[in-house]
Formats: structure tokens, C-alpha cells, sequence
């Protein structure tokens, strides 16, 4: 009899083959080398990693939950993987300040009053995913239950659905809410299944009109090859029949005789599993529709399913999928490389699937994955090796400045330029997470547009239209003695990074605050009035911030 | 206090680039017909998957019954208001794509049928990342067949400000490695947007700041290299020549900010850009009309607005070093699917355009459509590997017959005849080529 428990080995050839390519290939892309970023301490690494960067005074709370680092990031970890311990009065009183109307509404009510009420408006429509974009951005810059949002943002991605059409708008909160951030401290296969029966990806994935006469593969090939196993397991077009003409999987097998790779006629025959998976238009609830579904049996991954089994069919694939080695390695590469670094090291992915493996009966399954990952010793030996991406980048920027936050039109527009607008992503792969796609001229330039329109006058001060909600208040955060261009730019590294600059970006910092006055000499008032918010503006375009 | 003594895109930029940008013409060659990039190649990746069955169609014969039989909503009818619009004696071009139509008559325009990827998959994103990386079956490969191209080609100028530009946020995969492709969505935007009197000293802070070698450290020296280069040459306002008209949205412009780029003449050698929303799965639209036919219009204006466009920048007809190709990463399952639409599948079509294609035809070998023919029983098969396309565009348009350096793995190159040219010895040589010693964008000196 086989362990059950014990995380099978590496595929070979072809999966084993892709890690080492892609370990390859990325061994041989320029790496951040020493003396231009060197690895800050893991309270720093924490704050960035598990949330999205410190606010003012995060970095001395961390340090007080311990008298030593491991010990600060075993409490802090513990702390973040219980978000209902956390106290967030100061979030929560914020987002009832918004009057949101749409977030606390059912299932049943969201589909009922926002997608097939008569003469719904095109507002009604969208509310509940404006609201949830709206409520997901103040949680990410005020809500002390930081890695709950990291996640919330990775399990959208993962799980990707374009939010503002007409079907997904409408049910976002839903699929936010109960979906997404329902399970994310949860089991991975009630987290599929949910997504699964959700009204936003069975229309985003074309699932509602699979039949058995008119099969749809859209929901199948994804839930394949984005939602559990990943393309590194897929073998590709290759036939099921062998040489004397029965049925036989060509993919390599476990010790159980069980495909570790997937073909197209697995997701063929998957696809005859969700027939009838739809929508029951007058309530919005899951609906099976026996009457289109495939009766016949259907062998996926050389599994047969008992023919009548109607709903359970589906299931049956998710149960398959969901307990995959495949699944296991492919989740929790892609967890480590957001947690970690762009490719993260084998043995910390391996170390991962096998509590995902073992676990995957466990009602706290993601939780202890997660908690796996986020203390190793990979977790606080990396940095440098992801670039923040536009939602880390905006969000860091206004936490760590301490901004006074509030969403408007031109927020939401300069944002958007950035390159992440939020449920906005179309293909069904989610935003990359690499980053070569967030290096390149456009999203680099976009930093700096969106830095120097923040930094303009009518946000640091002033009376322009947004002087409520947007705030950033530089001068008054900079304390009265320190005066001269040297110890404001080392006053504001330790505000802004928990730590001092490399030299090379300090002294280039220096250069321009003094303005080519003697830089250890106290400033005149009005320089500092006129050139602080630019300085602090240069912190946020540095390279120092841009690390992850 | 003491100020910059010009404006900041000077601030530690290559004597080139002062060079230039101290001269009173906003052109970096001259004139248009002595700037040395003589040829210019435009991909447009249509994402998601093209259903080039309904866009090129049988029409007559057999193939044209088992059409029928297999797409009985989406077939593009032979009579009526949306009947096919005749390519020659067997294939047809659906209705929506009038445009293309156009250039396909006035020979502008080159239809290479049952083209693509050979590889065994049905999968966007492998499919994607095979053709635009150049190497199929593989992903492993660091640089993409455009960047590839660009490094080996061996009759390009010493010297080149802007050789590859990627309209749009995000860099494809075919530029992958490229360290010298900017991207942008127009020139408009590519500013740096700083405060009139600090933005200049803040720049100055930004070169300091980055001058390193870390990936981070490049991008960032390269992006504000590029910014002086396009804040200092774009116009401002932009007329598109002989009154053309590009389509609304983000197609049109893309295709417009490929214009601009190209009469600023910074040297361009390649462009990309992308029109997604291919993968219809579900109601692509009835008999040659609805949804694909809107995307075709899209598609063909665009390209037709482009070239009349470039056709007359004040006199040069930038079209005649002009290729345009257009592909996608695999076509759609012959058999409709019950949502009237089309799920993945294999051969496709490609498009080439420009002033020197041998256009007004259909090439390739058409493989058939009974079910024996098809691939996996299931797709319409591929006949013409997709880089037998490329190459030839490389050779007899860009004049570079490094393919083993393109297209490793690659091998038995002839040309299909889809555009004019000189023909070269293939070299299938496959040292990867190291990147350029050649002077592009300004290296930072300090």
C-alpha cells in the first residue's frame, strides 16, 4: 500500500524538464548584485513581503513581538495567519465611513438587485465590484491584517476573472467576499469548488453554455492548465490509445498508476464532467442542469467516473485535480515566487507542496502552506529579486508616507496608467508576476509620472478639489532639528525603508536636496518648504523602493 | 543656485545623442530616404487565438461542404449581403473584412493559409510564448526571436536611437532580452511629468541614483534614455498623412503611435503591437456577421490606415521598406462549438502587408478539410511552419540570413514567394549571438 501523505516525487521528463529550464533561464537573467542591494533584516523583509511595506511605527511594533528576529517573525507570521486576532478598528471604522451598500449583500441579493433586476443600470451593475475595489484598496493601505490582502490579491490573480462584465460585476462581492477571501486561510479544494459554482467564472469561462451536445472546453482547459496541475504538467496533444488498442494515458505515472501529466483528452473528457454547470438565473445560485449534462462515463487522467453520476462528475474531477502532486508543486511554486523571489529555490517549493500534499484534507490546508513558506529561511534570505508591482508600488508609497487616503477619479485614473488596474485583467492567466513584465520602459516611466503628480503641489498642500482626500503631508513629519540635507535624507531612509540608503542613491539624494549648499549645513526653512515633497517624491522613484 | 545648464535630458547622455539632439531637425537621419534603416518589420499578434477558418473559407468543392456541415451558424454564407468576398477559385474572405479586401486586391496584401506552430499544443500561453520566443517545444530560451534578430543581423548601422519599439505597457515575448526596445502606448504620454522647476534637478537625481548594472538599475537608465530621445523628437500633435483614418480604441492608436515612431525616424527596425480578443469561444457572430466581423474591421482599417498613412509623410512613402505581418497563436476547432463559437485549435492564417509582398494571393498549400486531413482529426492542419514566413520576411526584406541565430532548430528554409526580395544562403549556424556592441540608446558616462 502506498503513503497517502507523502508528496510523490518529481515528475519526469517533461515537468522536471520546464523547472530546470526555468531555473535555467533565470539563473541568466541579470541578478541584483551586492553592492546595490543588500539584504535588509527579516522584520523589513516581512513587512514588504507580507503585506504591502511598513506604515510609520509598523517596524517598532514588529520588533517589540520579540527579542530576536526569528522570534519577531514566528509572532508576527502567528499574529498575520490569524487575521481575527488582529485588532483593525481604525480599518474597519473607515470602510463604514464609505456607506458601502453592496458589500454586505448575498448571493442571492447581489444577483437578484444587481444583474437581472428589470431595467438594471449599468451603475447597479458595476456597484459591487466599484465598492470592492474601492473597500480593497483602503484595506490594503490601512487594514493591519496585511497578508490577508497579499493573498486576497494572489488568489484573484490566480483565479483570474474579469470583473467588470455584466455577469461578474454584478456578483463580485460574492466572489470576492465568499470565494476568494472565504478560503484563502482555508482548504485549497472548497476554494476550487467555490470558484468553481461561481456565477463570475462559469460565465467568464464560457462553463454556462458546456453541454454534452455542444461541449465548451474553455473552463476545463483553464481549470487544467491555470487553476491546479499549470502548463509545467501538460504533455500536450498525444492520443490515449495504446498499441493494442485500450485505453492508455501516455504520461509518466505515480506509484499508484495514477498520470502525472495531463494530455487534451483529459480535458476533453473533463469537459463532458461540467456539462450542465450553470447558473439558476432567477436566484443566482449554482444550478445543475441534468437534462445537457454527459451521462456516459469519462476517464480523465486515466480515471473513470460511474456513468448517471450527474454533478458528481465535475466534482470528481475537482477532487482529482485538487489532490494532484501536480497541483501541489505548480500552487506553491507560484506562492512562493509572490512570497518570495521570481524563482524561488526548489527546495523551499518542495518543502511547501509537501504540506499541500499532506494537508489537502485539512480545513486549514493554505494556512499552514502559507505559514511554510513564510518562515523558512528562503523567506528571509532573498531580496532584490522582485520589483514591486503597480497595487505594491501605490500602496507602499501611501502607507509609508503616512498619506491621508481616499479614493476619487483621478486616483483611480492615475493608477490605472500604472499597468494593474484592478480585476481588469482579461486573459484568464491573471497580472504577471515576474519581474522582466514590470521593468520595461512603460511601467518604469509610469512610476515617475505617478510619483510627480503625487508630489504636485495641490496634493502636499494647497486647496485643489481632492485637498481631503489625498493628502501627503511631508514637512510636518519632518522633525523641527533636523535641518540639513545630509540628516533629511538619512531621517527619511529610516522613515521611508527602515534602513540607510546605498551610497551611490544617498549621496545623488543629498546633491539634490542641498541644492548646492554645503550639505551638512542647516537649510534655509523656504528650501526645505520648496524642495522636501521632490525629495520625498525621489525616495518613492529610487531603486531602494522598488525591491521586493 | 545654480540650475542645469539644459535641460535634463542632457544630463549625462552619450555624444551621440547630444549630437543630435542638438541639431535643429527633429529627423536623426536626414531625410527619410537616406536614413539607414531602410526596412521596417510591424507584428501584430492577434491574442487569443484568430479564427482563421471564418476569415479565409473555402467556397467551393468539397471543402466547402464539410465547411457547412461543420460551422451550420458560423459559416459565411456564398450569396446574400454577407457573402464571402472572393480570394480566388477555392478560398474567400468573410465580408467583415472589407479593408483587407481592399489591399488584398490592390496586391498590398499576402494570405499565407494553414501557417503556424507545429508544436502539439492547444495552450494560449505555451503557444504564445513557442512562437514569440522563436524556439517551439522550448521556454527556455532568454531572448525572443526579434530580439534575436536584432542582435545578429549584420547590415545594420553602427548606430541607432530607438530599433525596436513595443507599443503598449507591456513588453511580448518576441523582445524578450532586448534591452534597447522601448515600449509606449503614444508619445504623448512618454514624459516624465515633473514640476517645471524641480523636474530637471530630479532627473539629474534619477541618473545618479541608477547608475548601476542590476537588471532594475538598466531598465531604469534605459527608460530615461528613451525619454530623451522621444520628449526631444515627438511633435506634439500628429496628422496622419493622405488624410487616413485609424479605428477608435486601442488597435488605432498603437498602430498610429507605429506611424509617428517611424516619421520621427529614429531608426525603427521592428515594432509589435497587439489586438486581443480572438479567443471566441463563445457567439463570435452567424453567418459572416456579429462579433468576428467587428474585430475584422478593426484589424483591416487599422492596417489599411497605417499604410496610407505612411504612404505620404510629406512626400516619402515610408510603405515601400514597409512589412507588416500579423499572427496568432493557433487557429480555432473546425466543428463549431454549441455556444456558436469556436474553441482551440491548430492551423490559422497569417497576414502580410506592405509595399514589396507578393500580395493578391493566397500561399501556401491548402491541406483540406475532410476529417482525415485534419489535424488530431479535430483542427485544420498546418502547412507552412510559421518561422518559413518569418524567414523569409527576415532574408528578402531585412536582408538577414542568420535563421539557425532566429529560429534555432530551424532548418530546410525555401521561401514560400509571400514577399519580394533578394534571396540569401540561409545561415543555420545557432551560436546564440551575444548582445550588440553597436551604439543604440546613449550609455550613461558620468
Amino acid at each position: 500500500m502506498t503513503d497517502n501523505s507523502q508528496l510523490p516525487g518529481t515528475v519526469e521528463p517533461r515537468s522536471a524538464q520546464r523547472v530546470a529550464e526555468r531555473a535555467l533561464q533565470w539563473s541568466r537573467v541579470g541578478r541584483a548584485v551586492g553592492e546595490e542591494v543588500d539584504l535588509p533584516a527579516p522584520e523589513i523583509i516581512a513587512l514588504n513581503r507580507m503585506g504591502f511595506g511598513p506604515r510609520p511605527g509598523d517596524l517598532e511594533a514588529l520588533s517589540a513581538l520579540g527579542s530576536d528576529s526569528t522570534a519577531r517573525l514566528q509572532a508576527y507570521v502567528d499574529q498575520q495567519l490569524n487575521p481575527e486576532s488582529i485588532d483593525d478598528s481604525t480599518c474597519d471604522a473607515l470602510l463604514a465611513a464609505q456607506a458601502f451598500v453592496t458589500l454586505g449583500k448575498s448571493r442571492q441579493q447581489l444577483w437578484q438587485e444587481h444583474v437581472v433586476k428589470e431595467g438594471v443600470t449599468w451603475e447597479e451593475r458595476m456597484q459591487p465590484v466599484a465598492e470592492t475595489l474601492r473597500a480593497t484598496f483602503l484595506r490594503a493601505i490601512y487594514s493591519k491584517r496585511q497578508l490577508v490582502e497579499v493573498l486576497a490579491d494572489f488568489w484573484h490573480n490566480h483565479f483570474n476573472v474579469y470583473g467588470w462584465d455584466s455577469w461578474s460585476a454584478g456578483t463580485w462581492v460574492h466572489y470576492d467576499r465568499d470565494v476568494v477571501r472565504g478560503n484563502l486561510l482555508g482548504n485549497f479544494r472548497q476554494m476550487l469548488g467555490a470558484v468553481a459554482q461561481s456565477a463570475a467564472m462559469l460565465y467568464y469561462l464560457d462553463n454556462v453554455s458546456n453541454t454534452s451536445a455542444g461541449p465548451n472546453e474553455n473552463y476545463a482547459r483553464e481549470l487544467f492548465e491555470l487553476h491546479t496541475l499549470g502548463a509545467e504538467n501538460y504533455l500536450g496533444v498525444a492520443s490515449i490509445v495504446g498499441p493494442d488498442g485500450q485505453y492508455l494515458h501516455p504520461a509518466p505515472k505515480d506509484a499508484n498508476g495514477h498520470p502525472l501529466l495531463y494530455i487534451d483528452e483529459d480535458i476533453y473528457a473533463a469537459t463532458q464532467c461540467f456539462t450542465g454547470w450553470r447558473i439558476n438565473t432567477e436566484s443566482g445560485d449554482f444550478q445543475f442542469v441534468d437534462s445537457v449534462h454527459a451521462k456516459y462515463s469519462k476517464i480523465v487522467l486515466a480515471q473513470a467516473t460511474p456513468s448517471g453520476a450527474g454533478v458528481q462528475d465535475g466534482e470528481f474531477v475537482l477532487d482529482l485535480l485538487a489532490a494532484h502532486p501536480g497541483t501541489a508543486r505548480y500552487l506553491c511554486r507560484k506562492l512562493c515566487r509572490r512570497l518570495i523571489a521570481d524563482d524561488p529555490p526548489e527546495a523551499i517549493v518542495e518543502a511547501a507542496a509537501a504540506v499541500f500534499y499532506s494537508q489537502r484534507e485539512a480545513p486549514d490546508q493554505l494556512k499552514q502552506v502559507v505559514r511554510t513558506i513564510l518562515l523558512s529561511p528562503e523567506f528571509r534570505a532573498t531580496w532584490g529579486e522582485k520589483i514591486k508591482r503597480p497595487l505594491e508600488y501605490t500602496c507602499s508609497l501611501l502607507r509609508a508616507s503616512g498619506a491621508n487616503f481616499a479614493w476619487s477619479d483621478s486616483f483611480r485614473y492615475r493608477y490605472d496608467a500604472l499597468g494593474q488596474a484592478f480585476y481588469s485583467w482579461r486573459p484568464p492567466d491573471g497580472y504577471p508576476d515576474r519581474k522582466e513584465e514590470w521593468s520595461s520602459t512603460m511601467p518604469m516611466l509610469q512610476r515617475w509620472r505617478f510619483c510627480n503628480w503625487l508630489m504636485d503641489g495641490w496634493r502636499v498642500g494647497g486647496e485643489g478639489a481632492d485637498k481631503d482626500t489625498l493628502r501627503i503631508d511631508c514637512r510636518s513629519q519632518l522633525p523641527a532639528h533636523i535641518t540639513s540635507a545630509a540628516a533629511i535624507v538619512d531621517f527619511w531612509a529610516q522613515r521611508l525603508l527602515g534602513r540607510s540608503l546605498p551610497a551611490a542613491e544617498r549621496g545623488a539624494l543629498i546633491e539634490f536636496m542641498a541644492g548646492g549648499r554645503n550639505p551638512e549645513n542647516s537649510l534655509p526653512a523656504s528650501q526645505i518648504d520648496e524642495r522636501l515633497r521632490f525629495l520625498v517624491g525621489l525616495f518613492f522613484m529610487a531603486p531602494s523602493f522598488q525591491w521586493r | 543656485m545654480f540650475k542645469p545648464s539644459r535641460r535634463g535630458f542632457l544630463v549625462g547622455c552619450s555624444a551621440a545623442i547630444a549630437t543630435w539632439a542638438s541639431g535643429l531637425s527633429f529627423t536623426a537621419f536626414g531625410s527619410a530616404g537616406t536614413e539607414p534603416n531602410q526596412e521596417i518589420l510591424v507584428v501584430v499578434f492577434l491574442r487569443g487565438g484568430v479564427d482563421g477558418l471564418n476569415i479565409v473559407l473555402p467556397i467551393a468543392g468539397e471543402d466547402r461542404a464539410h465547411y457547412e456541415a461543420r460551422r451550420p451558424r458560423l459559416a459565411v454564407p456564398l450569396t446574400g449581403a454577407n457573402a464571402a468576398l472572393p480570394l480566388d477559385a477555392r478560398l474567400g474572405l468573410h465580408p467583415g473584412a472589407t479593408a483587407l479586401y481592399g489591399l488584398y486586391q490592390e496586391q498590398k496584401l499576402a494570405i499565407v493559409h494553414a501557417a503556424g506552430l507545429t508544436s502539439d499544443t492547444r495552450s494560449h500561453f505555451d503557444a504564445m510564448q513557442f512562437m514569440e520566443l522563436g524556439t517551439p517545444d522550448s521556454k527556455s530560451s532568454t531572448t525572443g526571436w526579434l530580439t534575436r534578430h536584432l542582435r545578429s543581423a549584420s547590415n545594420l548601422p553602427a548606430s541607432l536611437i530607438v530599433p525596436a519599439l513595443a507599443v503598449g505597457n507591456l513588453q511580448p515575448s518576441s523582445l524578450l532580452g532586448n534591452r534597447q526596445s522601448i515600449g509606449m502606448t503614444t508619445p504623448n504620454d512618454f514624459n516624465f511629468g515633473g514640476h517645471w522647476e524641480f523636474g530637471d534637478w530630479q532627473r539629474v537625481a534619477l541618473r545618479k541614483m541608477y547608475d548601476g548594472s542590476s537588471w532594475l538599475h538598466q531598465a531604469a537608465l534605459q527608460t530615461m534614455d528613451a525619454l530623451d530621445v522621444v520628449e526631444r523628437a515627438n511633435p506634439g500633435t500628429y496628422a496622419p498623412g493622405n488624410g487616413a483614418v485609424y479605428p477608435n480604441g486601442s488597435f488605432g492608436r498603437s498602430l498610429q503611435t507605429v506611424a509617428q515612431v517611424i516619421r520621427m525616424q529614429l531608426g525603427l527596425q521592428v515594432a509589435t503591437l497587439d489586438l486581443g480578443g480572438w479567443d471566441t469561444h463563445e457567439y463570435q457572430g452567424d453567418g459572416g456577421t456579429g462579433y468576428l466581423s467587428d474585430k475584422l474591421k478593426e484589424l483591416g482599417q487599422g492596417i489599411e490606415a497605417l499604410l496610407l498613412d505612411l504612404s505620404n509623410d510629406n512626400g516619402t512613402d515610408h510603405t515601400r521598406r514597409l512589412t507588416v505581418v500579423v499572427m496568432s497563436e493557433f487557429g480555432r476547432s473546425f466543428q463549431e462549438n454549441a455556444s456558436r463559437g469556436t474553441d482551440h485549435g491548430h492551423g490559422n492564417i497569417m497576414l502580410v502587408a506592405g509595399g514589396a509582398v507578393n500580395g493578391g494571393r493566397v500561399h501556401g498549400e491548402w491541406p483540406g478539410l475532410a476529417t482525415d486531413q485534419l489535424y488530431d482529426r479535430r483542427d485544420l492542419a498546418i502547412t507552412t511552419d510559421y518561422r518559413r514566413v518569418l524567414s523569409e520576411i527576415l532574408i528578402r526584406r531585412l536582408g538577414n540570413p542568420q535563421l539557425g541565430a532566429v529560429f534555432p532548430g530551424y532548418r530546410s528554409y525555401t521561401p514560400l514567394g509571400v514577399v519580394q526580395g533578394t534571396d540569401l544562403n540561409p545561415d543555420y549556424t545557432e551560436a546564440t549571438p551575444a548582445p550588440s556592441q553597436r551604439i543604440y540608446l546613449p550609455a550613461v558616462q558620468n
